[in-house]
């Protein structure tokens, strides 16, 4: 085999740019998702039973669906019933975002249900309303907690969000592939694909480790 | 100031308060003491609400209390409570538990919520700690910064429920140190605590209850020791 090294130095600049869409959709999707699943965690929690079936409905289905077909339902089928187009961008991010909040609000829900219960009651009994004592009290003190759950998140959306490469959003992979189209180099760009996808996860998690060393040596605060 | 008529709790099937009627008269301090398990931390929880009532009236400072958000957040606002366990906020300095729920609540300007919290915590002797975590201090010292978190909202009635019962014994002084002088300034008190001491000193009225029911009550010299009830004998017995 011949191992064309100046294909990889040539399409290094093209492949970069493909890696800033990637970590562009996941901090977008994760971002979104993060704000879906603060509330749908919430809600998951909920005494109100419409509220809770609601969120427990949203999060069962995505979590039991390949996010592939959530991506195909929303570029390929939501446009058959609105009779809209839908540009590619906004199919990825939203549908990245919709699967993301799902996975976030299981972990929000576990990180305030970590949270003891006097915590809650000492808000409320001070006069703080639900919503109140949630804000000030019990999510600070969960978000926390959360930092290595939703680091984990990340590192997993980062990674899936290659998925949407197959409505012809040219992230990383989509990139790749293109690349490969012109030149047959697969072995090289798919290892410089792959490469570029580690050092980013890499990153990430080591970020993430730093956040939550720091976290523990304030403690609390 | 607080009425409590027919008071019933049930959880499922655990029939838990089994109609309890109490009248508290303002700046009494009614002490509350039963074995564990006969519903003392129930009935405070009634009152300012943590538990729903399911069945019974339930009257604080001239409000009825029902399911109403609005109805409830404002008794409550009247009503201060101290755990067993604290629960100090632990992301929030000393001065920042004091302070959220009068700036919150009450909506008092920043300063001064810190005026009023400095001098709470001068009253409970933990001026130097203002800036401290609560963490950082020993149990005696977190359940008065938690009187003193109760306090901030100029409470009319305060709940105690067993403040010292998770303190070392060295600890315990203190707290009740500062709930005399609570008494002192004529604040109405409702205190579950086996600290007999504590009760004949400044306890209005002793109230046995067991299995969801008060079976006894009087003065303190009269239930601890004139007490009528068989039950209530043995169950003195246990703990004098
Ligand atoms: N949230 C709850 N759910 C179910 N059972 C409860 C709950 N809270 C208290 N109980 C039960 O009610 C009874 C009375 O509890 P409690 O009022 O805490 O007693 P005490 O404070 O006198 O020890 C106990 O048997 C306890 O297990
Ligand atoms: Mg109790």
């Amino acid at each position: 085999m011949n191992f064309d090294f100046d294909l990889i130095i040539n399409s290094i600049p093209l492949l970069i740019l493909g890696a800033g869409v990637t970590l562009q959709i996941t901090l977008l999707s994760v971002g979104f998702g993060m704000f879906i699943g603060m509330f749908m965690g919430m809600a998951r929690l909920s005494k109100i039973w419409a509220v809770k079936m609601v969120a427990t409905v949203y999060v069962d289905f995505i979590r039991g669906t390949p996010l592939l077909v959530q991506i195909f339902l929303m570029y390929f089928a939501l446009p058959v019933v609105t009779g809209q187009r839908i540009d590619p961008f906004v199919a990825a991010v939203t549908a990245c975002s919709i699967n993301s909040g799902a996975y976030i609000a299981e972990i929000f829900r576990g990180g305030i249900q970590s949270i003891d219960k006097g915590q809650m009651e000492a808000g409320r009994s001070l006069g703080m309303s639900w919503p109140q004592t949630m804000r000030y009290i019990i999510l600070p003190q969960a978000f926390k907690r959360i930092i290595p759950p939703l680091g984990n998140e990340f590192i997993a959306m980062l990674k899936d969000s290659s998925l949407v490469s197959v409505i012809g959003f040219e992230e990383l992979t989509r990139r790749g592939q293109l690349i490969i189209a012109r030149t047959y180099g697969s072995f090289e760009i798919w290892m410089t694909v792959a490469f570029l996808y580690l050092i980013m996860t890499l990153t990430i998690s080591r970020l993430v480790d730093y956040l939550e060393r720091r976290y523990k040596i304030d403690d609390k605060h | 100031m607080i009425s409590i008529k027919n008071l019933h709790k049930k959880f499922g099937n655990l029939h838990v308060l089994r109609g309890v009627d109490l009248k508290v008269e303002e700046r009494e301090v009614v002490v509350i003491i039963g074995p564990s398990g006969s519903g003392k931390s129930t009935i405070l929880r009634c009152i300012n609400y943590l538990e729903e009532p399911s069945e019974g009236e339930i009257i604080v400072d001239g409000i009825t209390l029902n399911k109403q958000e609005s109805v409830i957040n404002k008794v409550r606002a009247e009503v201060g409570m101290v755990f067993q366990r604290f629960n100090l906020f632990p992301h929030m300095t000393v001065l920042e538990n004091i302070e959220l729920a009068p700036v919150k609540v009450r909506k008092m300007s920043a300063k001064e919520a810190e005026t009023v919290a400095l001098d709470l915590l001068d009253k409970v002797g933990l001026a130097d700690k203002a800036h401290a975590y609560p963490e950082q201090l020993s149990g005696g010292q977190q359940q008065r910064v938690a009187i003193a978190r109760a306090l901030a909202m100029r409470p009319r009635v305060m709940l105690f429920d067993e403040p010292t019962s998770a303190l070392d014994p060295e600890m315990v002084k203190e707290v009740l140190d500062v709930m005399k002088t609570l008494v002192k300034d004529g604040m109405t008190m409702v205190v579950v605590t086996h600290e007999m001491g504590f009760a004949r000193e400044v306890g209005s009225r002793v109230i046995f209850i067991d299995e969801g029911r008060i079976i006894e009550e009087g003065t303190p010299n009269e239930v601890f020791y004139n007490a009528k009830e068989e039950r209530t004998k043995t169950f003195l017995s246990k703990i004098l």
